[in-house]
């Protein structure tokens, strides 16, 4: 179970469909494994019913039921067939070329790889983030929101230990180092709405190869 | 059905699993007299023009004849069912001209195996929103609305209704507070983790 849950704020919007964007994916890939939060949502859906039996009635164009009644009988949509390595949650399958180990990562440095995920998405950036075990990234904030979501593996920073399944914010406040653990990689699913910000000298001449 | 208790959602459950049985066509035609109007009045609430609203509703209506089967009554409402079938259409209907979007069949894809349900979201039916929705203020509701059809969030209301966060935040909480007196039996649980976060 993970310790660590998206916010009720962006689960009500997330259940409103007013997500579907890479975040939304990064929410999806939280409630697959989450039953609390997959709680939470429902009740949220139920609100949802609940505004739309409350909507006020709109009349229909002259024709629409009966030109509906006629495609009863049409054949269903072929349904796409799913894709993707099982070992991925789910909504990320459609979008990742294979698993993680056969990914085409690219290095920022030897201990940490990134792989941007194929989302035509104008408002947020996709990535996953790999850490090598017991490496950590150079310290850090962030000029907008990260949301993210431990894949595989473990890492800690100085607010926690996260484990696959955690949920993550961290925002312009967040000045942190995140470290694997030792016995593994991590493997992190980050969703950002603007790029890190490194902060010591090192972690400066980093920057360039974030954006 | 002489129950005098006409507003109640049994019909519209009674009618997917007609539908579901037997491909009903009778019970499809008053399901959409019951819900089709509601169904393009939330469309358009979340910004669709006049024609897509109808597209989407009759998306909307194609999958409730194809996935009747998909209901099951003990896991959520018929209004709840329908919600994310329209929601999901709205998505997919904006989108289905792009290339490589996330589509409604990414965010909620289609439980693999039997989807086992908690009698939480059961006993809760319909009360717990029914009771949010009509017990609030006008300033609280309001609110919630923007959230659900336009998206907002709490930091965006709050610059849009040119007040401070904390206000909008007090609102919710307020709203959930209310929802405690009016529904506490059923309602405890909820309200402990919206007063925790909101
Ligand atoms: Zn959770």
């Amino acid at each position: 179970m993970a310790n660590y849950h998206p916010s009720d704020e962006l689960l009500m919007q997330f259940t409103a469909g007013q997500k579907h964007d890479a975040l939304g994916v990064l929410v999806a890939c939280h409630l697959e494994s989450c039953s609390e939060c997959r709680k939470r949502t429902q009740v949220f859906e139920q609100l949802g019913g609940e505004l739309l039996d409350a909507s006020k009635e709109v009349k229909f164009s002259n024709g629409f039921l009966d030109s509906l009644l006629n495609k009863l009988k049409d054949a269903p949509p072929k349904e796409v067939e799913s894709s993707g390595d099982i070992r991925l949650p789910r909504p990320l399958r459609r979008f990742i070329p294979g698993y993680f180990d056969t990914l085409p990562w690219s290095g920022i440095s030897r201990n940490i790889k990134e792989f941007t995920l194929p989302f035509s998405d104008e408002r947020y950036t996709a990535k996953f983030y790999k850490i090598a075990a017991g490496k950590e990234l150079p310290i850090h904030t962030h000029k907008g929101n990260e949301f993210t979501l431990v894949l595989s593996g473990q890492f800690s920073d100085e607010a926690g230990d996260y484990k696959e399944g955690d949920f993550i914010l961290a925002d312009t406040d967040t000045l942190h180092q995140p470290k694997a653990s030792k016995d593994a990689d991590c493997i992190c699913f980050a969703v950002m709405d603007a790029p890190l910000k490194f902060t010591g000298f090192f972690g400066r001449m980093l920057n360039p190869f974030l954006r | 059905m002489s129950s005098q208790n006409s507003n109640t959602l049994r019909p519209l459950d009674d009618l997917i699993i007609r539908i579901a049985n037997n491909q009903d066509q009778q019970a499809f035609i008053e399901l959409f007299e019951q819900i089709g109007a509601k169904l393009k009045a939330y469309a358009i609430r979340c910004g669709a023009l006049d024609g897509e609203a109808e597209d989407i509703v009759q998306e909307c209506m194609l999958t409730v004849w194809r996935k009747a089967h998909q209901f099951n009554p003990k896991t959520a409402s018929a209004t709840t069912w329908l919600y994310t079938i329209v929601r999901n259409k709205r998505i997919d209907m904006a989108r289905k001209t792009k290339y490589d979007v996330v589509l409604s069949d990414d965010l909620w894809p289609e439980p693999e195996g039997e989807d086992l349900e908690t009698d939480v979201a059961r006993d809760l039916e319909g009360k717990i929103a029914r009771t949010l929705l009509h017990g609030l203020p006008e300033e609280q509701r309001q609110i919630v609305y923007k959230v659900y059809f336009e998206g907002k969030s709490h930091s965006e209301i709050a610059n849009e209704l040119d007040l401070p966060l904390g206000t909008i935040k007090s609102r919710l909480r307020l709203a959930m507070k209310k929802l405690d007196t009016l529904a506490q039996e059923q309602m405890t649980w909820l309200i402990i983790i919206l007063l925790t976060n909101f």
